[in-house]
């Protein structure tokens, strides 16, 4: 990774950093995932940023509700993700080397190919993922599971 | 429809077939086929121009509809015993249970032995109908996992060959054994044959032999079976002639069957072996993956023996140490004093024959990805394995490794264990067994628990998330003898910490060489072994894989095997997506076209429409989550029945 790459990724470290304190609450004390709500203000438009998700692909990553996949960030949410001013400049200051061998990190996305209004439509539509999965005793299936493991072993 | 038909008999060929009906008539006293009835029924089109082609006899009508009796009176055949007769009847011996082959005429003899000879005929061996040479290798593939030993396959020819060289490929890098047989006819179509036929694979198998006489070719299969089953294990190949396999065997006897003899260790090294596990304050067996079943039992056997906290392979593959038995796990103490790896040479981290053996096979020195000459992981440090001193956790430091096949050295230091043994050592393992198997539980119960609590992330979620397939399908089977036959890299490998992989056979692991095309015919040759053994089979299928070569569905449906397919549909291939998307990024030119070519939409394919047509039942595609578990009740209600089923699932990418 270049100089470059690497003075990009730590200016969007110090951002996403910076407004995931102002905008998580309680504030967080580092910038390690924040398990609350985001409450930073969201301009874009939720609808075009749910086509654009699914036209960018950004799915395939993160699952279509954030919340699976490879990269799951709901209700783990990054600091990257605390506002819209991370949220982009997370994805221009992405490495914009071509990889030794195949990669799935997550891509860049410079300003030719993904505007900002486009970035916060996206942000808008991520903003609205929520997460409220049931508690594992109220999973019968998870509870058979767990309740098998507890029976003695039988060759 | 055939991939060749004889148009006519060549003289050679006339002339042979005669020489040999003669030899058969003169052998048994008979006659020569087909002329008694050919005169009372001239056939259409042979000497009685523009006569109407006379109506079906019954006899005919009830072939047609699959109602054929195998003949019982006196023998009226050319060849009244074929060579083919004599190669199924080594096959038999064997104990080959199924031959897959996608029809072709250079193997037509042996098509016709199998179905036909024998009482009862079509039986171990039972010929299973592939659409393609791909499926049929890779139903091998699947079968061989499952029960450590080989199934066979036919090919038709260089083009059979050529159609099943990937599978072959899988195979071979999966260290599986297989028992290929290509049939070969110089008389016929050219394009078809060629001097040296295994040389197009040999690359990748273990060993090959074209035979001369039928002797030869009753002598080769029997050693082309014993190579692939000798570590390390791989697929062979034996290429027979078709004028072989029609030649009259006259009485030429089948030669006894040797099973090989797979060297172990020697009386020394098992006492120094047991000495240091009865020494040991705290032994650790690595347990990777054995040849066969009867490993996996040796492997318990030793590990109780000696009170030994034991590592398992099993959630990565087949033949390793059941998951769930109370000496598997880290333990009650995991500073480990002596390490004992048991696992099939060949495979990373331990002891055998390196690879370099089966390379040595290779003429261009060309070497394959992680295989490449010169390239031996055998006794890496940190790798699962090694017969020595020391380490702590899980990786013990490289020791010794010895060049022999652990299964066959585990009965010696059995042996050596019992001898060795003594009151006082039996209380102290006693004593440490129970510890380590409380730990273990509580281990185990922790790491699920933890577990749990991940995947109930997107529980809800639609389209559904790769967890809940695994966790609904868990409770279902749990109490069932179940094999997971397809590979669950591609779709969370939420097997490994929701089930309990407790049998040699309970997943199979990957594709061998992270290959395409993999899973439903793996599934199927699973299949086969679960339909004799009265197990069920359970093929979460990816999508773009099953796109392959999707006709062995329609093989999973001809032969009533208890294979549930539930379908990972994403509707891409989903890891090259992410690659494409990755590349566009830093190229900055922009994802919005990273679907072309990674992805199957417009239209999406609707795979229970697919199963239908290939005859099988199925619901889908399902979206909603709360309608995923009673479709899984169902598809296993039919399975159990002994009947494959498809629920096709439209699923989170991963």
């Amino acid at each position: 990774m270049g100089t470059r790459s690497l003075l990009i990724l730590a200016a969007v470290g110090l951002i996403a950093a910076a407004d995931a304190v102002r905008a998580q609450s309680p504030p967080a004390q580092t910038a390690k995932p924040a398990t609350t709500t985001l409450t930073s203000p969201v301009t874009g438009n939720a609808v075009t940023g749910k086509k654009l998700y699914y036209d960018h692909a950004c799915y395939s990553c993160h699952g279509f509700n954030g919340e699976t996949g490879a990269r799951a960030f709901v209700p783990n949410w990054p600091a990257n993700l605390a506002t819209e001013r991370s949220f982009i400049a997370f994805l221009r200051g992405r490495a914009n080397l071509a990889p030794v061998q195949p990669s799935t990190s997550m891509p860049n996305y410079p300003v030719e190919s993904l505007s900002d209004a486009h970035a916060k439509d996206i942000y808008a539509y991520i903003r609205s993922f929520k997460s409220a999965p049931p508690p594992v005793e109220k999973i019968p299936v998870m509870s058979q599971i767990l309740a098998a493991a507890k029976k003695p072993y039988k060759p | 429809m055939s991939k060749s038909k004889k148009l006519a008999v060549n003289r050679r060929g006339f002339l042979k077939g005669a020489a040999t009906a003669a030899a058969g008539a003169a052998a048994i006293a008979t006659h020569v086929p087909g002329t008694d009835a050919q005169t009372q029924t001239p056939a259409p089109g042979t000497g009685r121009p523009n006569a109407p082609a006379p109506a079906p006899s019954p006899a005919q009508l009830e072939r047609d509809a699959g109602v054929v009796t195998p003949p019982t009176g006196g023998n009226t055949r050319a060849a009244v015993r074929p060579g083919s007769d004599l190669m199924v009847q080594v096959l038999r011996d064997l104990g080959v249970e199924y031959v897959a082959a996608n029809p072709g005429s250079s193997f037509e003899g042996i098509q016709e032995s199998i179905i036909n000879y024998g009482n009862p005929p079509n039986v171990k061996p039972e010929f299973i109908t592939a659409l393609h040479e791909e499926s049929a290798v890779t139903m091998a593939h699947g079968y061989g996992k499952a029960t450590g030993k080989p199934m066979c396959a036919l090919l038709h020819g260089t083009i059979g060959i050529q159609h099943a060289a990937m599978s072959i490929y899988q195979a071979y890098y999966d260290k599986t054994p297989a028992l290929l047989i290509a049939g070969r006819d110089l008389g016929f179509i050219a394009a078809h044959s060629a001097n040296d036929m295994a040389g197009m694979v040999r690359s990748y198998t273990k060993w090959d032999a074209t035979p001369k006489t039928i002797e030869e070719s009753l002598v080769a299969i029997q050693r082309a079976y014993n190579e692939a089953i000798t570590p390390p294990c791989a697929p062979t190949m034996v290429v027979i002639d078709i004028d072989l396999q029609k030649e009259e065997a006259g009485a030429l006897k089948v030669p006894a069957y040797q099973p090989p003899r797979i060297s172990g260790i020697d009386a020394g090294q098992a006492r120094e072996i047991a000495k240091g596990l009865l020494d040991a304050q705290n032994p650790r067996i690595a347990v990777g993956r054995l040849r066969t079943p009867d490993g996996v039992r040796l492997a318990v056997q030793l590990a109780e023996l000696v009170g030994a906290s034991t590592s398992t392979s099993a959630t990565q593959g087949p033949m390793s140490f059941p998951q769930r038995h109370p000496l598997c796990g880290p333990g009650a103490n995991t500073s480990y004093d002596y390490t004992l790896g048991l696992e099939q040479p060949g495979t990373v981290g331990l002891v055998g024959p390196s690879l370099a053996t089966l390379l040595s096979r290779d003429p261009t020195n060309i070497g394959f990805g992680g295989i490449a000459p010169g390239v031996s992981r055998a006794g890496a440090p940190g790798g699962p394995g090694g017969a020595g001193r020391g380490g702590r956790g899980g990786g013990a430091p490289a020791g010794r490794t010895v060049d022999l096949d652990a299964e066959a050295s585990v009965p010696a230091i059995i042996d050596e264990v019992r001898r060795q043994m003594s009151p006082d050592k039996q209380r102290v393992i006693q004593d440490r067994s129970a510890k380590h198997a409380t730990a273990n539980q509580t281990a185990r119960i922790e790491a699920l628990t933890r577990a749990l609590d991940q995947r109930r992330a997107g529980w809800d979620s639609t389209p559904i998330s790769t967890a809940r397939v695994y966790a609904e399908l868990w409770p279902l089977i749990v109490d069932e003898d179940w094999i997971l036959a397809s590979p669950s890299n591609f779709s969370g490998g939420h097997n490994s910490q929701l089930w309990d992989h407790n049998k040699p056979y309970s997943y199979l692991g990957g594709q061998g060489a992270a290959g395409m095309g993999y899973g439903a015919p793996a599934s199927v040759g699973a299949a086969l072994a679960a339909k004799s053994r009265k197990q069920i089979v359970i093929n979460v299928q990816t999508d773009g894989d099953l796109n392959y070569a999707p006709g062995v569905l329609w093989t999973a449906q001809h032969h009533e095997l208890p294979m549930l397919t539930v379908m990972h549909n994403n509707r891409a291939w989903h890891q090259e997506l992410m690659f494409v998307e990755y590349m566009c990024g830093v190229r900055g030119r922009g994802t919005g076209r990273g679907h072309i070519g990674t992805t199957l939409r417009d239209p999406f394919i609707d795979y229970r429409m697919m199963a239908a047509a290939y005859g099988m039942a199925g619901e889908g595609p399902i979206t909603d989550p709360l309608k995923l578990g009673p479709a899984l009740k169902r598809g296993l209600a039919s399975v159990k029945k002994g009947m494959p089923y498809m629920i096709d699932v439209i699923t989170q990418p991963r």
